[in-house]
């Protein structure tokens, strides 16, 4: 007997959903180690509504940066899938877009804050932020005066915009990079701790910038060792531990009843 | 299929006796590209991508892994064995490169389908001064009035930072970072939609080859021209390509996005590759 291809069904989100991550697993082959597989995340769900800042928590270890290269797919996924609305409404499975598609959705939609202290080497922080906002779709006319703008919101010394990455503190690069991910606000912004590195003034300069994304149409996911700046910005919080999902809900709810995790997160 | 400017499918070279049945037992799963029956040299099989405009498309493997040979047929500096080679500026992509005789490929190098070599005297000529060089190529694309042409070249020339005071000078007397400036210069004369850049900052020394790569990323921004560019190294890869391709015996072993390959790769080849450049 044979039977009709079942047709894959188109993806759908919920109204105002902008990201749905659904049952989803990654794993690490180590082939140049011993072939051993390390267990990375484990059946992960997460939903994000448009406009809202969704703050993982959790030790090191527990799978946060991982989920965030997931859905910038930084990492190759297992099982589950990763659900996106683009602007212009159509629903697209990031887990299932060929290379070209992401890449392109990368650079129109979808912003990644790296934790890691690395710029664009042997270029201007002016520069990098410049050649963001063009690949963000900025008119190049524009994309020089947006870079100055953004720098300069996120207190960058305008000393520093024409001297090459070497040159900059690792707060500095911190900032050059968040700077290049939202000088042209993406739809859907990906912070990897945009604070670790900073001060009390930057991070408090920080926290306004990503504050007024969220107030301006941005979804945030973030992930921050900071628990006042994840009370202050998060709208919900998704608590990991080991790679599974054990507490989600609003900030003050999760935190209030998460009576550990201050204490896991503030000496970190 | 998004838009593109350059389509490779099911592309092949074998080197040596035999056809196709030379490619049982070779790849990387029997760790050699030789045929174990015939000994014909599988240079690369079953090679498939696209690149779309404005787009960097990176292939990186180890010596002999078949990534120059696949630059080179779609070059046309060798004939392919098997498989399809598209330009979309050509017949909307309807035209097999493979089909067309020596003198029509070599006249998709005039406007079509620029190739930047490791070794700058495949890519010009030595004896010929800069100018003339970049004048060669606009000549073939029909230019005629010898002030254009001078503006062109000189327009080039300092877009690729070579200094004016040396345009009349022949490129032998170039250093290795200059010629490939100048390479770049001559490749880009017509505005070709594809590039193709074959270990082009290979040999040089590390603050020049430094400044030829980021003049390469500068001028693949501008220009919005597809790149192929084959290396070696993952740090030329990293800063010009988004999508990236590892090849090994002659084979695709995995693609992905660029970042993808470097911090997740999958197959055991990647890993070891990754490994050994990044530790």
């Amino acid at each position: 007997m044979t039977s009709a291809a079942v047709p894959t069904p188109e993806p759908t989100l919920a109204p105002e959903t902008v990201l749905s991550v659904e049952g989803l697993e990654k794993s690490f082959t180590l082939h140049a180690v011993d072939g051993r597989t390390v267990e990375g995340l484990r059946g992960v769900d997460l939903l994000v509504r448009e406009r809202s800042h969704v703050a993982l928590a959790g030790l090191s270890g527990a799978g946060k940066s991982s989920l965030l290269k997931c859905i910038n797919r930084t990492y190759v996924t297992g099982a589950g899938r990763i659900l996106y609305r683009r602007a212009a409404g159509e629903v697209v499975a990031l887990t299932e877009l060929d290379d070209s598609a992401m890449a392109e959705l990368r650079a129109a939609e979808i912003g990644y804050v790296s934790q890691f202290l690395r710029t664009e080497p042997r270029r201007s922080a002016h520069d990098v932020v410049a050649r963001a906002a063009i690949r963000m779709g900025a008119d190049p006319a524009e994309a020089h005066d947006l870079a100055a703008v953004t720098l300069r919101r996120l207190n960058i010394d305008e000393r520093l915009w024409t001297t090459r990455p070497v040159l900059l503190s690792g707060g500095e690069k911190q900032r050059v990079n968040l700077a290049a991910g939202i000088v042209v606000a993406p739809r859907l912004l990906l912070l990897d701790e945009p604070v670790s590195a900073l001060d009390p003034a930057n991070r408090e300069c920080v926290i306004e910038v990503v504050a007024d994304l969220t107030a301006r149409g941005a979804s945030v996911v973030s992930v921050f060792h900071d628990l006042d700046a994840i009370r202050r910005l998060a709208d919900e919080v998704v608590v990991l531990v080991g790679g599974k999902v054990v507490d989600q809900g609003t900030t003050d709810d999760v935190l209030d009843r998460g009576l550990d995790l201050e204490q896991e997160l503030q000496p970190l | 299929m998004n838009d593109w400017a350059l389509r490779v499918q099911e592309l092949g070279r074998i080197y040596g006796p035999g056809g196709a049945e030379c490619v049982a037992g070779t790849g990387p799963e029997f760790g050699r590209s030789v045929s174990p029956t015939t000994g014909a040299v599988v240079g690369c099989w079953d090679i498939g991508f696209h690149v779309s405009p404005g787009e960097a498309l990176g292939v990186i493997g180890e010596s002999g892994s078949g990534k120059s040979t696949v630059m080179r047929c779609i070059a046309g500096d060798q004939q392919t064995s098997t498989g399809r080679i598209t330009l979309r500026s050509v017949d909307d992509g309807a035209t097999d490169l493979g089909s067309l005789t020596d003198s029509e490929r070599r006249a998709l190098r005039i406007d079509q389908l620029a190739v930047v070599y490791q070794d700058p005297s495949e890519g010009l000529d030595l004896h010929v001064s800069a100018g003339g060089n970049i004048a060669d190529r606009l000549t073939a694309a029909g230019w005629r009035h010898f002030g254009n042409i001078r503006e062109r070249a000189a327009e080039l020339l300092a877009r690729t930072e070579v200094p004016l005071d040396r345009m009349d000078d022949p490129v032998a007397t170039f250093s290795g970072g200059m010629r490939q400036r100048v390479q770049l210069a001559k490749a880009l004369a017509n505005r070709p939609p594809v590039l193709l850049l074959d270990e082009p900052t290979t040999g040089l020394d590390a603050s020049v080859a430094a400044g030829v790569l980021d003049l390469i990323r500068d001028l693949l921004e501008e220009t919005g021209v597809a790149a192929v560019v084959v290396s070696h190294d993952f740090n030329v890869i990293e800063t010009l390509t988004r999508r990236c391709l590892v090849m090994h015996h002659g084979r695709v072993v995995e693609e992905g996005l660029t970042d993808q390959l470097l911090e997740d790769p999958q197959d055991a080849y990647s890993q070891r590759l990754v490994g050994a450049a990044r530790g």
